[in-house]
């Protein structure tokens, strides 16, 4: 099967290898900046373009791979539907709910499969952690805290720090775990968030979910640190707790920035076989292949959106939002 | 020798401040009292103090000072009492459990013109005075949010009894964050929303986690849970934790990680046994102190009512769905 690369930026160049490392053929690699799709191309020995609408359109593509700024996700994707391709498109889904209901719409016409990609549900630690609590490790679940994040990242031109464009922490890396605390504890009733945005940019998010079951979610975004990557999360339940915390790995590196014992930067690193981007890859590809259903649903995609886009309409209300 | 009665020893902290009393070799324990005629002889046997049965007798003795340590509700009754019998005061926290009722004790206190101290020994925690101190002098810059917690194993007993402890989790475990928030960023509180509920199956009818946004004055943003969620068998009490987000950086403080790790085959669970100060004994040397001195505690009255209006307002928002302004 070969993949049409819609954006050849960061998270474009991942979706390309792991695309590859699945025995699927990059056809081309697209981004609207043709320095960027040339960079891409020539490392993955493939075409370059700049009319990524003329790229879906080619009869020899089967996937479309949708990772560009999400403000342009819906338009890609539905192109690629009315082309009657199969979709991968980089979460948060989309950018508004409209946006959302007009790619579902396209997909649902065309009869084309549309994969999120909520990754999160694949990394390694948060199966172990969803697998205890299946197994009763907590008993009954009754609270639950996710916290992600570090540095505010930059993107193309920025476009990260543009809060109309990216939604901040709380759009682009919360939705994470606001995915994956529904998948695991299912449907919210309601959110509260409080939302900092400050122009620096400097962001940190908090956001509580009330999910239809009573279980309490909070949820902690920060694009507020000065440097490193950190994730923990926490389930407590009546008769038990399961912790995780990415600071706890079993690597650590440290790189002498000087000659001596200068200033350095602890990079903790915990390696597996196969990447939880290859593995999300590798449901895609197999639901295309008729084995099983994928683990995320375009539904699932648009829950997380919706979750999203609540926290930050309480984020500007002060109150909670209903779903 | 500054002589302090303990009032009830139905909160567990009461052993710790009996025991701190002694270490600061300048006060004595000198008499008990407890309703609980059981608990307090115990007590009082435990530390070499006097037991008193009858309030208004333990009152009118030559005490300089008391510590109330009863249950939550009782503490409004308790040191209305003291007051009038002219007693240096120091109120394990929550103050009391309606800002009525903490308002009637600062009140009380100034009436009768002596000092009022509430108990928060976490302002006594030297990593959290540190990092005050680097707030203070202006290592973060603005402080623009913060994310806390305060999470505990269930203490049992009438903790889960709204009759005698007033609230759940989040009367238990909002107030020492609350206080630490306003001492380290002199600021007030402005906005409370909280989800709260029973919600881990513990022993009482009662919240046992509480999950409160809250907004101090400028627009800093927090976050803070306050639980009774930790396991059994998790390896300590539970935690007081801060995180900052700051103009220029970032802090996290873990207060009470100050610890080795203890696996003892006996117990069949790890441990963590601390090694920190204490900040019992800050707290009451403190106290001790201010009664020596004739004047007011550091942690006041006032304190401890600010305090109690942010768990009050918790449970109006849970109850109302809302957020309520303070």
């Amino acid at each position: 099967m070969k993949v049409a690369l819609i954006g050849s930026g960061g998270i474009g160049a991942v979706h390309a290898q792991m695309a590859t490392n699945c025995g699927l053929t990059i056809a081309a690699c697209g981004d609207t900046i043709e320095e960027k799709a040339n960079a891409l191309a020539q490392r993955f020995g493939t075409e370059a373009t700049t009319d990524c609408e003329a790229l879906i359109q080619r009869d020899d593509i089967d996937i479309v791979a949708v990772a560009t700024p999400t403000p342009t996700h819906a338009h890609y994707v539905i192109k690629a539907a009315q082309a009657g391709k199969a979709i991968f498109c980089e979460k948060p889904f989309c950018r508004t709910l409209e946006q959302c209901e007009a790619a579902l719409e396209a997909v649902e016409t065309a009869g084309v499969k549309l994969f999120i990609a909520h990754v999160v549900r694949y990394f390694h630690e948060f199966e172990a952690l969803k697998a205890q609590i299946e197994a009763g490790q907590v008993g009954k679940p009754g609270f639950v805290k996710c916290y992600r994040g570090g540095i505010y990242p930059m993107g193309e031109n920025g476009w990260f720090r543009d809060y109309a464009q990216s939604g901040g922490v709380t759009l682009d890396s919360s939705v994470h775990d606001f995915d994956w605390v529904r998948y695991v504890f299912g449907d919210p009733e309601r959110v509260y968030c409080q939302a900092l945005q400050r122009p620096e940019p400097l962001d940190y998010a908090l956001t509580t979910f009330r999910m239809k079951s009573g279980i309490i979610a909070h949820v902690i975004g920060t694009w507020a640190h000065p440097t490193g990557f950190r994730v923990k999360v926490e389930v407590c339940g009546d008769n038990g707790m399961v912790t995780f915390d990415s600071n706890e790995a079993p690597l650590e590196v440290m790189k002498r920035a000087t000659e001596g014992s200068g200033p350095s930067m602890i990079v903790p690193g915990s390696p597996v076989a196969v990447s939880p981007y290859q593995r999300e890859w590798e449901d895609f590809i197999a639901w295309l292949r008729k084995e099983r259903p994928p683990r995320v649903t375009p539904e699932d995609g648009a829950w997380s959106l919706r979750m999203a886009l609540g926290a930050l309409e309480s984020a500007a209300s002060g109150e909670p939002v209903t779903f | 020798m500054v002589r302090i009665g303990i009032m009830s020893f139905a909160h567990m902290h009461a052993y710790g401040y009996a025991a701190s009393l002694g270490q600061t070799g300048e006060a004595t324990l000198a008499a008990v009292y407890d309703d609980d005629v059981n608990r307090g002889q115990e007590a009082a046997q435990q530390f070499n103090a006097p037991f008193e049965a009858d309030i208004d007798a333990f009152l009118a003795s030559d005490l300089d000072a008391v510590i109330i340590t009863s249950e939550n509700i009782k503490h409004r009754s308790m040191a209305e009492k003291a007051a009038a019998a002219g007693k240096w005061i120091l109120c394990e926290k929550p103050l009391a459990t309606t800002v009525e009722d903490a308002a009637a004790i600062v009140e009380a206190c100034r009436a009768a013109d002596v000092g009022l101290g509430t108990a928060f020994p976490c302002r006594f925690a030297s990593p959290l005075a540190v990092l005050r101190h680097q707030v203070a002098a202006g290592e973060f810059g603005a402080i623009y949010a913060a994310s806390c917690t305060n999470n505990g194993q269930f203490p049992g007993g009438w903790f889960g009894d709204r009759d005698l402890a007033g609230g759940g989790a989040t009367m238990d475990h909002t107030v020492h964050v609350a206080d630490l928030l306003r001492w380290m960023l002199d600021r007030e509180f402005t906005k409370v929303y909280c989800e709260n509920g029973h919600l881990h199956g513990r022993d009482t009818e009662l919240d046992d986690v509480g999950c409160l946004h809250l907004e101090m004055e400028g627009g800093i943003i927090v976050s803070h849970i306050a639980s009774w969620n930790r396991a059994k068998s998790y390896p300590t009490w539970g935690d007081v934790t801060i995180e900052f987000i700051g103009e220029k950086g970032v802090a996290f403080v873990d207060a009470f990680n100050q610890k080795i790790n203890v696996y003892n085959d006996s117990a069949m669970r790890g441990a963590w046994a601390g090694w920190g100060d204490n900040p019992d004994l800050g707290l009451v040397q403190e106290f001790v102190d201010s009664v020596r001195d004739r004047r007011a505690p550091s942690v006041t009255g006032v304190d401890g009512l600010k305090a109690t209006e942010v768990t009050v307002a918790a449970y109006e928002s849970m109850a109302s769905g809302k957020t309520i302004t303070l």
